[in-house]
């Protein structure tokens, strides 16, 4: 049957769409590559949680992250925030956990002109506490902020929560793979650092005037999943994705090669230049990342072997360096005993299933 | 966590030596947050262990 015609409606640019309609990656929370479910306590500021969420602190060891099972109907993990104390918020402390969107998955927007679009951010949340709690949207520089609050009426009741912001007109917004959009959500952040929720603001405010510290009472609980930012003034269907996509999208970021099989696998090849030293490579990750150089990361430089000419007595060594850029690295083994013989090839394999092998660095 | 700088054949390295026992090794590009991390640890006055070798 031949289309004649084709409704207006469907083709404005406040219609519903398929494709990235959620800018936010691991919204659902489904992908923990870091740390497979376990619960981590940040004591650095910065620290990487689930996939693209990164733990905000201005005080060690005041709340741990877990991807949880505890999650409303059509979800499957969550996000959980669990307060080991009672801890008054400085006045210009804060606690949050952001994500930051890459530039390139929001240029469309046109922030920072005339212009800019509506976006409209939605998400369920549960906390032990109830009350009036906060979060925010900055820019890179953190000299444009648009604090927002949403109210938890019950407590340990899943609620979902929309929030739609008139797009900044002012600012730097980055457009390039830089940090685009930082999307934070608060759970301690001291008055300096609060403003009036609703409204654009210059400079850095994490959170709304008066929100909740979830870490101001020892074991509270703060979930939060199916986190969504889209373009338009109207909170839609959540987007899911594949697994395998959004898997993919969070190792542009971050990717681990494990050795989960166990001791034997082969983590790359390389050949001897001496009895000791080995050049191995390209050692190809699975997705192209962000940016050009990222930090490798061994387990340890005795969960590896590697094979001499008759593949026994393959002695332990040390992967010490490596040049890497956005697809692969090239890495520099060496042999703990010089059983090597220059000119072969040498597998470098794990010997121990706790083998592993992390690329990041390319994280916003 | 400490960092450690270290030369090879593919030139000078640094070398985070992680609380778990891994070791990441960090390029200098300031794109790279680890590198940047590494930056603001030196300004605070930090200092990286020697070599091993």
């Amino acid at each position: 049957m031949a289309l004649t015609q084709v409704d207006q409606g469907l083709l404005s640019s406040t219609a519903q769409y398929t494709g990235f309609k959620n800018r936010i990656i691991n919204g659902a929370m489904v992908i923990d590559q870091r740390n497979a479910g376990a619960s981590v306590t940040p004591t650095t500021d910065n620290t990487y949680t689930l996939d693209r969420w990164t733990a905000k602190l201005s005080q060690a060891s005041k709340y741990s992250v877990q991807q949880s099972s505890t999650v409303p109907a059509g979800f499957k993990n969550s996000l959980l925030i669990t307060s080991l104390s009672a801890y008054t918020v400085g006045s210009s402390e804060s606690f949050f956990t952001k994500q930051v969107i890459e530039g390139l998955n929001v240029f469309d927007l046109g922030w920072g002109a005339a212009g800019a679009s509506t976006v409209t951010l939605s998400f369920w949340v549960r906390s032990s506490l109830t009350g009036t709690f906060g979060g925010s949207l900055w820019n890179n520089a953190a000299d444009r902020s648009y604090p927002y609050s949403y109210t938890i009426s019950v407590a340990n009741t899943w609620e979902q929560k929309s929030i739609t912001i008139a797009g900044d007109t002012s600012g730097t917004w980055l457009t390039t793979n830089g940090g685009g959009i930082n999307v934070g959500f608060a759970f301690g952040v001291g008055a300096s650092l609060s403003t009036t929720a609703g409204a654009w603001a210059s400079g850095f405010y994490p959170s709304s005037t008066g929100a909740t510290s979830v870490v101001g009472t020892n074991g509270a609980t703060f979930y939060i999943t199916g986190v969504q930012l889209e373009k338009g003034s109207t909170a839609t269907s959540f987007d899911y994705r594949s697994y395998g996509t959004e898997l993919a999208l969070c190792q542009r970021y971050f990717e681990k090669w494990e050795a989960s099989e166990g001791s034997g696998e082969v983590a790359m090849l390389g050949q001897a230049i001496s009895t000791t030293l080995v050049v191995a490579g390209p050692f190809f990750y699975k997705v192209t990342k962000r940016t050009t150089s990222p930090t490798i990361t061994y387990s340890s430089n005795s969960h590896f072997n590697f094979t001499t000419a008759t593949n026994s007595g393959n002695p332990t060594g040390t992967l010490d360096s490596s040049i890497a850029n956005a697809n692969s690295a090239r890495l520099l083994g060496t042999a703990g005993s010089a059983l090597l013989v220059a000119g072969n090839a040498c597998c470098i394999t794990a010997n121990t299933a706790s083998a592993y092998i992390e690329i990041s660095g390319p994280e916003l | 966590m400490n960092y450690q700088i270290k030369s090879t054949m593919f030139g000078e390295q640094i070398i985070r030596l992680n609380d778990n026992g891994s070791l990441s090794h960090i390029p200098k590009k300031q794109d790279n947050t680890d590198y940047q991390a590494y930056l603001k640890w030196l300004a605070e006055g930090n200092t990286p262990e020697p070599a091993d070798e």
